[in-house]
């Protein structure tokens, strides 16, 4: 039989799930684009301990489905594989994201200082609490196009999940360097992150459908709720 | 103008958070007990704003058809919620209760629970001495001429049943003896009938007769001289009228 040599590397490279390749004592010996980003949110150490918990028996492949989250970065399953006792790969599967079917009604959006609707759903908040709050925002956010009674409920639903907590911190500011592209138009993105010691995860299924309808990016974890917000204007 | 009298954070805490969605296309709803104050504090932040009843769902939707700014009381009261259309519009709905907790919570981005106002104190302390003000002017009574240690607050019905008891305990203190006559005669008036009238009736006048004189005087020996009545004739008419 023929065999032909190709090289895989490129491919591996540009693939946009994370792969890497350790050695027996953990170091790096290659990583490909996506795993290189996804390091900036999770350290070398935890990887490499899950890489090793998964791993097969013996020498070959094991794909175990497995809920990852690390920031934006959601993952349903991993494949472990080694041939030697050198080296160890991990390669980490994104979930697909599903885009929102329905399209935005466009007469719902009003120009809305985010501030306002931030500030009153704290002060709504706390008629029913009384965790010290950390407040960054940014005064300077220009107005910009929101559905203000949806986004409203989505606020108070992610404040409402931090109600137990000892303290919590809120911000609110401009990503810089960071767009999407909406009809041709480049729009610029304001996060809203709030974070404590814990919180209630009962109606986070609720946070994740009011923002898909909002068109707002989530990004929830145990201890954070982090939301992409698009500028529209 | 209406006002709003409050003294407590919590509900100083929802004024500030109408306060910044005053021109906000949002909905609102207050919950809490009847008298508390729910309507009043909607119209004391949205003064120009309709008001319609939950009592009278076509006229509520109608009204949502035309307005952008509507409060709606007694929202309990709606049967039918799928009509509603809350969108771009400034909705203030009030509610002793709620029936349906899911349903408030998809209408409604704004949630505000009021408590009752036995769980408030510095509320009760600052609206009895409001309450005291008013009806002293209005009784034309002196306040240092009532006794304030036997004020008994009655906070069953809120504030409604606040004000009415601080108002009766001071119009005590205003009656002449020709009001109190004649109150005592527009009761037996609408009450008097039967055939034992006379004894039923009496107790009106001889039961806080003596009761006042066994708090003024101590012993029922010094108040029967006082009364000029026999002290046995006291101790029976004392047992009559249960008398503790």
């Amino acid at each position: 039989m023929n065999t032909i040599s190709i090289n895989f590397e490129s491919f591996v490279e540009r693939d946009n799930n994370p792969f890497i390749l350790f050695n027996n004592q953990g170091k790096i010996i290659y990583l490909n684009n996506s795993a290189e980003i996804l390091f900036g949110y999770v350290s070398k150490q935890e990887l490499y301990n899950i890489t090793l918990s998964y791993a097969p028996k013996t020498f070959g492949y094991k794909t175990t489905l497995i809920n990852l989250n690390y920031n934006s970065y959601i993952f349903h399953s991993i494949t472990i594989g080694y041939e030697n006792e050198e080296q160890i790969s991990i390669r980490l599967y994104n979930t697909p994201r599903i885009n929102p079917i329905q399209k935005k009604d466009k007469t719902k959006l009003i120009k809305t200082d985010i501030n306002l609707l931030l500030e009153a759903n704290i002060a709504l908040f706390q008629t029913k609490n009384k965790n010290p709050i950390k407040l960054l925002t940014d005064q300077d956010l220009p107005q910009f196009k929101i559905d203000q009674n949806s986004f409203s409920k989505l606020l108070r639903k992610v404040l409402n999940s931090f109600r137990s907590s000892d303290s919590m911190d809120i911000y609110l500011k401009l990503l810089i360097g960071q767009y999407i592209i909406i009809e041709d138009k480049k729009i610029y993105i304001v996060e809203l992150g709030v974070s404590a010691n814990g919180r209630y995860c009962d109606e986070d299924e609720e946070i994740r459908r009011l923002s898909i309808d909002n068109q707002i990016k989530s990004i929830i974890s145990e201890y954070y709720i982090k939301l992409e917000i698009p500028l529209i204007n | 103008m209406n006002t709003f009298f409050t003294k407590s954070e919590q509900i100083q805490n929802i004024i500030k958070s109408f306060n910044l969605t005053k021109s906000l296309f949002v909905s609102s709803i207050i919950i809490g007990e009847a008298n508390i104050g729910k309507k009043t504090l909607a119209k004391y932040i949205f003064p120009n704003a309709m008001i319609v009843s939950g009592d009278n769902q076509s006229l509520v939707e109608e009204m949502l058809k035309t307005y952008d700014e509507l409060i709606i009381t007694d929202f309990q009261n709606l049967t039918n919620y799928t009509n509603l259309n809350f969108d771009n519009k400034r909705i203030i709905a009030t509610a002793n209760y709620v029936s349906n907790p899911q349903r408030v919570d998809d209408m409604f981005a704004f949630i505000y629970n009021i408590p009752p106002l036995k769980e408030r104190r510095e509320d009760i302390e600052y609206l009895k001495n409001i309450f005291i003000t008013n009806s002293t002017s209005m009784l034309m009574v002196e306040k240092n001429s009532i006794n304030f240690n036997k004020l008994i607050l009655d906070l069953s019905n809120n504030s409604k049943s606040l004000e009415k008891s601080i108002f009766l305990h001071i119009l005590k203190y205003s009656l002449t003896k020709d009001e109190i006559e004649s109150i005592i005669y527009n009761y037996i008036s609408k009450n008097l009938e039967g055939n034992d009238g006379y004894r039923e009736y009496l107790g009106i006048y001889e039961k806080p007769l003596i009761r006042a004189g066994l708090d003024k005087f101590g012993s029922q020996l010094k108040l029967s001289n006082i009364l000029g009545i026999n002290r046995n004739t006291l101790r029976k008419k004392i047992y009559e009228h249960n008398i503790d």
